[in-house]
């Protein structure tokens, strides 16, 4: 929940936002009241994907930013499982 | 005492109870940060979680494969965290408005900043919780109570700190797969990609990260504020901000 008060804190100040979560705390951004959020359906620790997975983690990061143009709360999830990577 | 003190010891394993084997692996004698969700679950439902992971893994075993064993755990980890055992009615920090800017230009023109709950920090410049010089994150995890009740800091992360400077510490989350690639939660380099192909203009020279298990009190009312006049001081139009 800490990101939720540095969130809502900033759009405040007036700067638009937009937090990637996973899917486990979904819940947080809804009761807290955040603005735009992408919901993630990876591990706890692991928001963006797995590591080596710079495909996945860049594709999060892309779909994240396309919310920031939303001009009402906004949530969305991202449609694709966590995916592991062979070193 | 360390918050492991109090909790069921594999030594005590004759008289041990399924609550408090739960136990133990929520900052216990096997605190493992990736479990610490079955505590959340009753006995009866531990037991499904633990008959569903053995499958999962026979099947791991046999088609060399893992995601079954990955999607195992994500279920319960989610059940666990954001299903029934969440009590909404007593979630602290509930709001009925929710604060929304509205971006002044577009995307392609914006300066973006990236601000994560992660732990990390750049070589040389160790935040030492409570003074600790080159705490370990099992010292970290040791710690979980008086973290939970110190005011967060936020640590500068220059946008294009080799990888091999990039530092993580954190007692409230499993570390391992930040600390083999700190792009699973603070993505400098997707980032600077995007500014690469035109999707955004540029970043801040700094990106930022927190430890967010830190009193939730003193980030609201006291530093949550300032670091958010800090960024727009900074000249970011738009945040990034990616929890843990």
């Amino acid at each position: 929940m800490s990101v939720g008060h540095v969130q809502r804190a900033i759009e405040t100040a007036g700067i638009p936002t937009v937090g990637i979560y996973v899917q486990s705390f979904a819940h947080v951004p809804r009761l807290m009241g955040v603005a735009r959020t992408l919901i993630t359906q990876h591990p706890m620790g692991r928001p963006l994907g797995a590591p080596g997975d710079g495909e996945r983690q860049a594709a999060v990061v892309r779909a994240a930013l396309e919310l920031a143009t939303a001009t009402t709360p906004t949530s969305e999830v991202f449609p694709h499982a966590y995916r592991t990577v062979n070193h | 005492m360390t918050s492991q003190d109090s909790k069921a010891s594999p030594d005590d394993a004759s008289t041990e109870t399924i609550k408090q084997l739960r136990d133990s692996f929520f900052y216990g004698s096997r605190s493992n940060l990736n479990f610490k969700f079955v505590s959340n679950l009753t006995d009866g439902e531990f037991g499904e979680f633990l008959a569903e992971l053995f499958e999962a893994l026979e099947s791991a075993v046999n088609d060399g494969d893992p995601a079954t064993v990955v999607e195992t755990i994500n279920f319960w980890q989610v059940e666990a965290h954001a299903g029934k055992h969440v009590g909404e009615s007593t979630f602290q920090y509930q709001y009925d408005d929710i604060p929304i800017a509205q971006l002044s230009k577009p995307l392609s023109e914006c300066r973006v900043v990236l601000l994560t709950s992660s732990g990390h920090f750049v070589e040389g410049a160790d935040p030492e919780p409570f003074g600790v010089v080159d705490m370990t994150q099992h010292q970290a995890e040791a710690r979980i109570m008086e973290f939970l009740k110190e005011t967060p800091t936020l640590s500068s992360i220059p946008m294009d700190t080799p990888a091999d400077q990039v530092r993580l510490r954190h007692p409230g989350y499993p570390t391992k797969a930040a600390l083999s690639d700190h792009r699973v939660n603070l993505p400098l380099e997707h980032l600077q990609a995007l500014v690469g192909d035109g999707t955004i203009a540029s970043v801040l020279p700094n990106a930022y990260s927190f430890v967010g298990a830190a009193s939730q009190l003193k980030l609201k009312k006291n530093i949550a504020p300032v670091w958010a006049d800090r960024l727009r001081d900074e000249g970011a139009d738009l945040a990034l901000l990616v929890p843990v």
